[in-house]
């Protein structure tokens, strides 16, 4: 364990590390409706690849390009690891009552910006990203932006109680195989 | 060198209600992914993407202004996100190679 685990007087200065660029790939089984996601590092992944497994049949239906990384503090050393990470979203307001636009209106009147983040399908669902590992993550932004102007926070996809019905825009990268970005995107759920 | 003095300097058309800031190095990219692992805050990001979701990116890593380069179309949902996050989006017609020069030569370089 090093000293500022142990003592918790660190006072932590993330910086990114193990940085790794690839896809985040969707899958939906047309048999039980299913969605799950994973990260790929391939350098082709091809949309509408079909394959079974058990009693489901998945079917590839998305795939944006992103990356996966860590957080070290630049201190003490320690390492937190963000590989259950998917990526984050931004709310867009598309549910008065969700929990998220809740928490998005009432941040946003301290300029403090929300944004979503998801663990990979489905096994964020059952077992979330810690609490801890978010503020750390919103600490990691706070700590390179000039937070007289604003600040950010990190809180957990968990809070919207149905995802079927989100609206919200995930930050990656999708049809940047074209030269015009596309005019409107799919929902993920 | 601030928002404010690039415009003038460089001609750049402000598309978006923000408040003038300082800039502190340029980052070019067209991919969110890889401006959310290196943009620094203050820096002044050049793409060519066009699509909301660089404004909630922009504002992730604090960046001085978004430069729309090669005098792309720019949607107005776009504009419009980005003046509620009070983030800069500005255009120019000049390539992203041209604009970067012409920062070289103000003494803009990347951070």
């Amino acid at each position: 364990m090093s000293e500022c685990q142990s003592y918790g007087s660190c006072g932590h200065q993330w910086e990114m590390t193990n940085i790794q660029f690839g896809f985040v790939v969707f899958e939906k089984c047309f048999h039980c409706n299913g969605l799950r996601t994973y990260f790929s590092m391939e350098d082709v992944a091809i949309l509408g690849d079909k394959y079974r497994e058990g009693d489901h049949f998945w079917s590839r239906v998305e795939n944006a390009q992103s990356f996966r990384f860590d957080l070290q503090c630049t201190r003490c050393g320690h390492l937190e690891k963000f590989e259950d990470m998917m990526g984050l979203l931004h709310c867009t307001g598309c549910l008065p009552d969700c929990e998220v636009e809740i928490q998005r209106k009432k941040y946003e009147a301290e300029r403090t910006w929300i944004l979503v983040a998801f663990g990979f399908l489905p096994k964020s669902k059952a077992e979330p990203i810690p609490p801890g590992k978010l503020d750390i993550l919103t600490d990691y932004f706070n700590q390179r932006r000039d937070t007289s102007r604003s600040r950010i926070k990190i809180i957990s996809f968990n809070l919207i109680e149905d995802l079927s019905r989100c609206r919200g825009d995930f930050i990656h990268d999708v049809g940047m195989l074209s030269l015009e970005p596309p005019k409107e995107r799919k929902p993920l759920f | 060198m601030t928002t404010q003095d690039l415009i003038e300097k460089l001609g750049l058309k402000a598309l978006s209600k923000f408040e003038h800031r300082n800039v502190d190095g340029v980052f070019v990219s067209d991919m969110l992914s890889d401006v959310m692992a290196g943009a620094k805050s203050g820096n002044l990001w050049l793409t060519v993407q066009t699509h909301k979701s660089i404004v909630p990116a922009a504002n992730l890593v604090d960046v001085s202004a978004i430069v729309i380069t090669s005098g792309k179309d720019i949607p107005q949902e776009t504009t419009d996100l980005a003046s509620k996050y009070n983030i800069a989006i500005l255009s120019t017609e000049l390539p992203t190679f041209d604009l970067v020069g012409k920062l070289y030569g103000l003494g803009v370089g990347a951070k």
